[in-house]
């Protein structure tokens, strides 16, 4: 009976090099001397989706997909990531996550505040699996080291310190498949991601600043001639002009604050101040989803 | 950020512009880049020949100089060289700065005078009663091409890369946060800085062709395609196109950003 065949995940955010680590994985497993598989989903990578790839190796594998709770490292290049993918690890794996948040647009709850429901930081879902885990600032050390864009190597680096491949293969996988020119910044960020330290994990988010509630339009009506630019361009029909050509506020709840009637007025007459009420806290987004 | 009608003589408000006028969205995005570099206001000087955009220096808290017809870059010359410590910046029409004055903007920018020339081509001479000007596209109508201009008009930001200004933009006036951007570029830009700001005349452009006011001119003035504008901004004036036609228009943005030596009036200088 030959050993059971282990597995391995990356997942990310379009952009961020997850497709090249894990294929730097891969031909690391090759020349440590595995049957190695691979699958990869990149939808939507370029517009910030969701990118992922499964590895699996051992004597001989037969499918390159990694079953749920069996994953022996789970590789996060960004932390809603890690969320999304935590349940693939086995009991007592590991979890590597960059601590980096990229907050996906249609997570915002309130066009005014701009509360979203990106989950907050926190190693606490982690405890009751019994997984190791290492949350590091990849592309701090990259940047650090010359390069933002080698923070995918930072994470490699990490990986490989709960696999048990020789750094032979990994440096030589590294070499053989970043862009030229980049090859030495990429080694010093993987040896820099094997001694990296858990990063110190930011508060958690703040209140939003600023105000919610609609915001105050001010309008100067011995400045204005009535052109009609400002009810023309805003976004929710806010404004209007009457049959005497005086601009009237038809609908000043919609407003969002955008401000392109202020910055398209051509007699100085618009301006929009901040609402009066505080912003909706960040806890209590979800009670105004309910609401409406 | 801070209220720009801090910049204003509010006194002189409401200004003279036509209702629809872009002109007033240009200055807006100017004295918003003047807020963004915290320029010190008695050291700004705006120089103005005559013309519709000429007026705008009328309505500014800065040191003003209203020169005669097309003479701008002239005048903004000899101050730039008794005052180097000035932020120099010229407004002028594109009949202003182009027909009357073609001889003056490309000396100042041959020299590479460090100043910046915003040019506000709104393709007619507005105050004058709507006649074709260098920049009326070709087929548009006129007070004095009443079938059509015959003409091909002049791409001004050619025109100044060949004469040697260091740094070429153009922006259209329906897009001021980029313009704001620009023309704050060219205010730290060392040497001659031209920006061509496409704007309309809704009273004398707009009611030729058919166009409409203000509001329809500026989203008109869409970037119809990657770098290619219609119609101010155009070689051919087209009313009417099905969405998706490439016009030969001209690119917007930044043109052109080289550094050379400013001229500094000493003989060994700078």
């Amino acid at each position: 009976m030959p050993e059971p065949s282990r597995g391995l995940l990356l997942a990310g955010v379009g952009g961020q090099g997850v497709i090249l680590a894990s294929m730097i994985v891969a031909d690391a497993l090759v020349r440590a001397g595995y049957d190695v598989k691979q699958s990869e989903v990149h939808g939507m990578a370029q517009r910030g989706g969701s990118v992922f790839s499964h590895i699996r190796w051992g004597s001989n594998v037969d499918s390159p997909l990694v079953p749920t709770g069996s994953a022996e490292v789970l590789a996060a290049f960004e932390w809603a990531e890690a969320i999304r993918w935590v349940e693939y690890v086995r009991d007592g794996g590991a979890v590597v996550a960059d601590i980096r948040t990229i907050v996906p647009p249609g997570s915002c709850t309130d066009t005014r505040s701009w509360v979203t429901r990106y989950p907050t930081i926190d190693t606490g879902l982690f405890t009751g699996r019994h997984l190791k885990t290492r949350l590091i600032d990849a592309s701090a050390t990259a940047a650090d080291l010359g390069n933002a864009r080698a923070a995918n190597s930072v994470i490699l680096g990490s990986v490989a310190a709960f696999l048990d491949i020789d750094d032979v293969h990994w440096e030589a996988a590294i070499a053989s498949l970043v862009p030229q020119g980049t090859v030495e910044v990429n080694l010093a960020a993987f040896r820099a991601g094997r001694t990296v330290s858990d990063a110190a994990i930011p508060q958690a988010v703040p209140d939003p600043e600023g105000f919610s509630g609609p915001h105050q339009i001010e309008i100067r009506h011995d400045w204005c001639k009535g052109c009609d630019i400002c009810s023309r361009f805003c976004p929710e029909f806010c404004l209007d002009v009457d049959i005497d050509g005086k601009l009237v506020v038809v609908n000043s709840d919609a407003c969002t604050g955008c401000r392109l009637c202020e910055i398209l007025c051509p007699d100085f007459a618009i301006t929009i101040r901040p609402p009066l009420e505080p912003a909706v806290a960040a806890g209590s987004a979800e009670a105004l989803r309910s609401d409406t | 950020m801070s209220d720009v009608k801090t910049y204003l003589r509010e006194w002189a408000m409401p200004h003279v512009l036509c209702p629809g006028c872009a002109h007033g969205i240009v200055l807006r995005s100017f004295l918003e880049s003047v807020d963004q570099l915290q320029l010190d206001r008695d050291k700004v000087a705006m120089v103005a020949g005559i013309g519709c955009s000429s007026r705008l220096i009328g309505y500014v808290d800065f040191c003003t100089l209203h020169g005669t017809h097309g003479r701008a870059p002239a005048f903004a010359t000899g101050l730039k060289l008794a005052r180097p410590e000035l932020n120099v910046v010229v407004v002028t029409g594109d009949g202003d700065a182009l027909a009357i004055g073609g001889n003056h903007l490309i000396h100042a920018a041959r020299r590479n005078i460090d100043m910046t020339v915003l040019m506000l081509n709104n393709a007619i001479y507005g105050m004058t009663g709507g006649q074709a000007a260098p920049t009326t596209p070709e087929g548009a109508v006129a007070s004095t091409t009443p079938r059509g201009n015959t003409e091909p008009n002049f791409d001004a930001c050619k025109l100044l890369i060949g004469a040697g200004a260091s740094h070429v933009a153009r922006v259209l006036a329906v897009n001021p946060l980029e313009m704001t951007k620009i023309m704050a570029d060219a205010m730290t830009h060392p040497g001659f800085s031209f920006i061509e700001v496409i704007s309309d005349c809704p009273e004398y452009f707009g009611r030729y062709n058919k166009v409409g006011g203000g509001a329809e001119m500026l989203s008109w003035m869409a970037v119809r395609d990657e770098g290619i504008t219609i119609p101010l901004a155009s070689k051919k004036f087209v009313k009417t196109l099905p969405p998706s036609t490439p016009l030969p228009g001209m690119q917007t943005g930044v043109l052109h950003r080289e550094i050379r030596p400013v001229y500094s009036g000493v003989r060994g200088g700078q």
